[in-house]
Formats: structure tokens, sequence, C-alpha cells
């Protein structure tokens, strides 16, 4: 027998070689690599001062162990790689290892083009990956609470409200009860509510599911907005001072240089954030509750004359996505800065709904886009402060840059889960 | 066959309705939500504030904040305590404000208070400049004042202030107190009010250079071509840690955060370090307006905002005539740097000496602070 999904990928195969003849996707992308690579090995290469090296700091003290790059050549040298894999491409070879390639000349035009920024400065690589896990777990939390809506067929544009409901009561209910992990409890709660909302909506009436999202996210901001200004604003110290987790150190494996730093000394929410993806990664695949999940997210009807409970396995997995955002959102106020602000998610659930498309609507993937767009962010504030020519505007935009360059140009062809965003009704 | 056909056009009925049902609770999770927000942004019910007019012997003072809000921790804050001070000092003057959500509010807002027979209106920031010079023009017998601009007519009272004077003093204390050789600074965005810090920071610390042979290094911001670290934000908190701990990997250990409400983040960074950094706080004493992380605020460059918006209200209330322009600096306390409260005891004797040495230089004129960003 085979499988829907089989009959599904040879047919996109056929249809791409019939549609677009010799110009296939991979021929496509290679030119694009090796014009973008060649750009970078002229522009990035002749910027670049004879003589200046690049610094990559490795050891977490300033100033200390690190690899010295002569700029100029490295800066040439990775824009060449980044050509050679597109001519590769062109030329038709790795094109079953398409997903590779592509990591090979994107991670070969961005270290070319930090030789340039960092030449004659360093760059501390332990902090940049640091702070690139740090600002990736709000996400990775908010892009998990969309793969688990989604896999049911419930699409979630409300992560951004649930975000900003976490981060609201985890403040809150950290302070009045000055422990972190009432906050941390509270949080998830409060986004799992804004979950229950959603579900209910959706699943018992029926409503427009990316209407709806965007209607919560409204109602999140008012509501918490509303109660930060009234409340929270002027009595500072009893409801906006929560107690922050404290980062653990795991004995023995936070002293390995270089890795210890990076992944084994961070708060308990990090930890949490990872533990979570092995874990949906794992159910999603391995288990009955997935293989139900999956079922209804892609045919409910059959789901539900095999006697699978439709409308209960979505409301299960909404509400847990919820209570994974509000945890993402805790992340945001007892998990680094402790006080909460009005709006603080700032647009973070938007950019872990474009990790979750870029990630294929699976955790693992979701995961990877979520550090993509952490590490954009983090080496955004690493290079202004490196007093780099490019101005500060644009880098600002760089995790922009990289969600839409992610989500329209990189993921290809996408595919949702076939029921996603439709509401089951039994006829 | 009848009663499938009609069992199904019942539930077709009831699915229907449930929809419309959904839409209706959406609309009220919208409408609620909506009107939440717009009664969060509107500030305190003037009830007791609104009353009276011109007549009756009260003098009304009305006050347009900037986008930042009323709680901004910042200038709009800043120059909505300076009103409440008048009022305190003086009974007969009534004060009340209104909230600009975007740049487009400037000038309804004036205009609005124009029209309620305010005694005086009061702009708060730079970005206003322009509104008030229009409105002003408008309604030449109407009086009016604006804080961090300079309007030029003869019905508009400007107070600006040369904070990059004090932060030239604190640029000096961080160099000195630095035991990495670095120190930092970021901006919220990248306008004069903020940048004059940032100029006045990196003079101090040039000057300490000069005078005692050292190279202590400034990140984030550059004079000489105007570049540095923005956070695009006066709210984002996580933004201001984000930004600071790149800082500290970076090597320094002092940071001045010139960004309202973002600095939090970077106070909440350094707090966590034992006392091996810490956060220069600006606009108002870090101790008394974030007092969370008093011991991590080495100081706080101020600005008076709040005691000349008084001062302006009180003299307005007493029939002086409000015009020209008022610069506040060092000599004429307008802006000073704030006590060292926990880290009195840290900041060795010499060094407190000759920052308070620099602040007389620069009132005397043996120092001068070149920042183009200062008021002239």
């Amino acid at each position: 027998m085979v499988g829907p999904g089989q009959v599904m990928v040879s047919d996109v195969v056929a249809e791409s070689v019939a549609v677009h003849g010799f110009w296939t996707r991979s021929r496509k992308s290679g030119l694009v690599y090796l014009i973008v690579g060649l750009f970078a090995a002229v522009v990035f290469g002749l910027a670049t001062k004879a003589g200046e090296t690049a610094t990559f700091t490795l050891s977490t003290k300033p100033g200390g162990a690190g690899l010295d790059l002569p700029a100029r050549a490295f800066a040439i040298g990775f824009g060449l790689v980044c050509a050679l894999t597109g001519a590769a491409l062109l030329a038709g070879y790795f094109r079953r290892h398409f997903g590779a390639t592509t990591a090979v000349a994107i991670v070969s035009f961005v270290l070319s083009f930090l030789c340039w920024q960092v030449a004659g400065n360093d760059l501390p690589l332990v902090g940049l990956a640091q702070q690139t896990l740090f600002l990736a777990v709000p996400l990775i939390l908010g892009s998990l609470a969309g793969v688990l809506g989604e896999r049911s067929g419930v699409i979630n544009v409300a992560i951004e409200g649930q975000l900003l409901t976490g981060a609201f009561c985890g403040a809150l209910f950290g302070s009045i009860a000055a422990s972190a992990w009432v906050g941390l409890v509270a949080a998830a709660i409060g986004g799992g509510l804004i979950g229950a909302i959603l579900a209910v909506l959706a699943i018992r009436y029926l409503v427009d599911q990316v209407v709806l999202g965007v209607v919560l996210n409204v109602f999140a901001m008012g509501v918490t907005g509303y109660l930060y200004d009234r409340f929270m604003q002027p009595n500072t110290q009893a409801y906006n001072n929560p107690p922050t987790f404290p980062a653990i150190h795991i004995p023995l494996l936070a002293d390995i240089p270089v890795i210890g730093p990076v992944l084994f000394q961070n708060t308990i929410i990090t930890y949490l954030a990872i533990v979570l993806v092995v874990v949906v990664s794992l159910a999603l695949t391995k288990t009955r509750w997935g293989l139900r999940t999956r079922a209804v997210g892609e045919h409910p009807t059959a789901a539900d004359t095999l006697g699978i409970r439709v409308r209960l396995v979505r409301y299960r997995n909404v509400i847990m996505g919820g209570l994974i955002a509000g945890i993402g959102g805790a992340a945001l106020t007892v998990g680094s800065v402790g006080q909460f602000g009005k709006d603080m998610s700032n647009g973070r659930g938007f950019i872990a709904l474009a990790a979750l498309i870029f990630g294929r609507w699976s955790p693992t993937g979701a995961l990877l886009g979520a550090l993509l767009f952490g590490f954009a962010d983090a080496l955004q504030s690493n290079l202004s402060s490196l007093n780099s020519v490019v101005p500060s505007q644009f880098l600002t935009m760089l995790p922009y840059i990289a969600t839409i360059l992610a989500v329209a140009g990189l993921v290809g062809k996408v595919r949702a889960p076939a029921a996603d965003g439709k509401p089951y009704v039994k006829s | 066959m009848k009663a499938t056909a009609t069992a199904r056009w019942l539930l077709r009925k009831e699915t229907v309705l449930r929809r419309v049902r959904g839409v209706r609770l959406v609309t009220v999770l919208a409408v609620g939500g909506l009107s939440l927000a717009v009664a969060a942004g509107c500030g305190k019910p003037p009830a007791k504030n609104a009353s009276g007019g011109s007549g009756g012997g009260q003098y009304k003072a009305c006050m347009v904040t900037d986008t930042g809000g009323i709680d901004d921790h910042s200038f709009n804050a800043s120059a909505w305590q300076g009103m409440q001070d008048a009022k305190a000092a003086d009974s007969s003057v009534v004060v009340q404000n209104t909230q600009s959500s975007s740049e487009q509010d400037y000038e309804p807002n004036l205009t609005k208070f124009v029209q309620a027979k305010c005694d005086l209106i009061v702009g708060v920031g730079g970005l206003m400049a322009d509104a008030v010079t229009k409105v002003a023009k408008a309604n030449p017998k109407q009086q009016f004042a604006i804080i961090d601009a300079n309007v030029a007519l003869s019905n508009v009272y400007s107070m600006q202030f040369n904070t990059a004077q004090p932060a030239f003093q604190a640029g000096y204390l961080a160099a000195g107190m630095s035991k990495t050789g670095k120190v930092a600074t970021y901006g919220g965005l990248k306008i004069p009010p903020v940048t004059i810090y940032e100029d006045g920071f990196a003079e101090g610390v040039a000057y300490y250079n000069q005078q005692k042979h050292k190279s202590v290094k400034l990140l984030g911001w550059d004079e000489k071509s105007q570049k540095g670290v923005f956070a695009n934000s006066f709210t984002d908190q996580n933004k201001g840690q984000s930004i600071t701990k790149t800082f500290l990997s970076q090597g320094a250990d002092i940071v001045l955060p010139v960004a309202g409400g973002t600095a939090q983040g970077t106070a909440s960074t350094t707090a966590a370090s034992n006392g091996k950094q810490s956060t220069i706080f600006v606009d108002f004493d870090g101790c008394v307006s974030a007092s969370t992380y008093c011991k991590t605020f080495l100081t706080s460059v101020t600005k008076g905002i709040a005691g000349s918006v008084k001062d302006a209200v009180v003299a307005g209330q007493k029939g002086k005539p409000l015009t020209g322009s008022y610069i506040g600096d060092l000599k004429n306390k307008g802006v000073g740097l704030a006590p060292y409260h926990d880290w009195d005891s840290k900041v060795p004797g010499a060094l407190k000496t000759e920052v308070t040495q620099i602040g007389a230089d620069i009132e005397s004129g043996k120092i001068t602070v070149k920042s183009t960003a200062q008021p002239k």
C-alpha cells in the first residue's frame, strides 16, 4: 500500500520537472547562491582592509583565547565557498542533498560577512551563542505551542497574546507570592486560559481561526495594558517585582569550555524548553496521542470514523499549547528581567509563528527556526556595538529580514497539516 | 427519508446559529480589548482636575504628553510631577493632561486645550516642536511652554537641558571606576535628547584618558561619526538586557543606558553581578525611580524637568510673562549628578573630588563640552 504522503511527494517531483524543465528549484537556488557568493567575495573582500585580523573569542573572558583570522582572505574565501556550492547546484550536483548544500552556502555567506564586520575587532562567540539561546527561548516555546495546535488542525495566531499574558501573570503572581515558581505556574495558566478561549471559539463556535487569533492578541494587549496601568504601575514593589530564576550550573558539564557556558548554565525555563521540544517531538511520532493528533490534523473525518474524538483531541492540544506558550511568556519576566512592561512581547509571538512555518510544523524544525531568529537578533546587538559601517537601522532589521527570507525563500514548498484551520463539523 | 432530511436541516441551522454566536463573542472580546487599551492609554479620569475654567481665580495648566505616555519613568513622568508639585505649592493651580498615542495626536491635543481655555499649555518632548510652533502661531494670545526644544515665538516658553555637562562628569567617573578598562552606553532612539547624554559621556571618558594617560574604551557610541547602539525602543526591557549582556561579554563593566524603560533591563543585568558591574541611570535618580535596583546604580545623571515645569507654572500663575528660553545646566542646577548612594563607600575620595572639580570647571568654562546636540 502507498501512503498518502508518498503519493504527494512523487506528484510534486513529477510536476516540478514537467513545469519548470531545466530551471528546477535547486538550479534556481544555485544561481542565487553563485551570485550572492561572488558578491560577498568581491564586496566584503574589498571592503576589508588588508592585514587586519578578525578575532573570534572563544573564552568567556573578554580578550581571552580565540581564533585570529586574517580577515580579508577569509572574507573572500567564504564568499567563494558560497559561490562554489551555488555553481555545483547549478551544474546539477548535490540535488539530493539540497538542504545540506543550502546550509553550507548560507553559513559561508554569513561567515564572509562576519569576517568583514569583525575585522580589526573581536567578536565574543560564547557570548553570542549564549544570547542566541536566551533570545530563542520564548520563540521556541511559542512555536511549540503552534506545533501542538496546528498539527491537530487549529491555527494559533494568538501566540503573541499567550506570551504577553504569560509574562504578565508570571510577574504579577510571582510578586504576590514572592516566588518565581508560582510565577511560572501562573504564567502557564494565563497562557492556557487564552488557549482555552481560542479552543472554545474555534472548535465549538467555528469562528475563523486567523481572525480569532488576531482578536485574542488585541484582547490580551488591552487587558494586560489596562491592569498594568491601573494596578502594577502605581504599586511596582507589591505587584511588579517578582524574584527571577537563577542560572543553574549543571555540575561537570558546565565546566566544559565553550559548550558548558552556552548549554549548561541556563535558567530552568531554558532547560524546560529543550526538554519539551524532545518530548513533543517523540510523542508526536511514537505515541498514541501523537498518532491521533496527526490523524485529526490531516483527515478528521477518517479519524472520527475510527472512533477518535476529534474535538476532544483538538481542545486538549490547543490548551496544552497555551500552557507552553505561557511558560514562554514567563521566560520574558521571571526567567530574565523580572518586571513586566507594557506590550513586552514585542512581536515575538509572530516571529514564533514564522519559526513554526520555517520548521515545517515539526518541533525540531521549530527549535532550529527559533534559534535562527535568536541568532539574527543576537548578532544585531553584537555588530552594532562594534561600530559597524552598516547603518544601525539596517542591523535592527536583521531578525525580520531573516524571517522574510526564511519563510519566503528557504522553506520552499511547505505543506501545512491538511485540515489546518478547518473546523470539524459532523455531518 | 423525510426524518433524516429534517434532522440534517436542524443540524445545519444549529451550525449556522453557533457561528453567529461565535462571531458575537469574538466581537465582545475585540471591543473589550480595544476599549481597555484605550482606557489604559487615557490615564486617570480627570474628574477632580477638569472642573473650572480660567475664571474664578483658578490657573489652569494643561500638559500634552509625548508618545511615551504619562508613566514612562522618564521625561513625561517628570513633567507631570512638576505640574502636580505646582498644584501642591499653590492651591489655585489646576492641572490636567492628555496623552498622545502617536505623533499625529500632537496638534489635535494642543488645539483641544486651546479650546478648553487653558492658561498654560505644556508640550512635552522635542518631537512636538513643529506642532507647538504651528498651534502657537495660530493662537498668539495663548501661552505655551515646551520641553526639550526651542520654539522662538513670544508666546512660547522653551525649556531645554544641557545634560551633556553632567554626562561628561559621569563619563569621567565611569572611566575612573572601570576595572576592565571598558565602559559602554546605548540609546533608545537616535534623537538629540538621547545622543546629548552619549556625547557628554564619551567626552568625559576621553578627558579621563587624556588626564591620566589611560586608554579606557567606550563601547556603543562614537561621537565623531555619531554612530552607536540603539534599542529602538523605550520600553523593551529584554532588548535592554540583551544589549547589556553583549557589552558585558565584550568586557565592559559600567553601562549608561539612555533608553527610558528599556534601561530596567540593564539594571537587572548588572544587579546580578554582585557589585562587579554597575549602571548609570539617566533623567531621574535611579535609587528613587527604580529603587529595586538601587545597589547597582553607580550614580544617575539627572535632568530637572519637574523643577523647571513647576517653576514655570507657578510663575505663570503669579502673572509673570513666560517667554524666551530656559536652559538647565550645572550652574543653575537644572541638571546634575545624583548622589552615589550604595556606591558612596566604593568610589575613592580622590575621584569624587575630581568629578566635583570637573563640574566646577565646566561651570566656569575651563572645560568646554563639545557635543553638537547641546541646546543653544
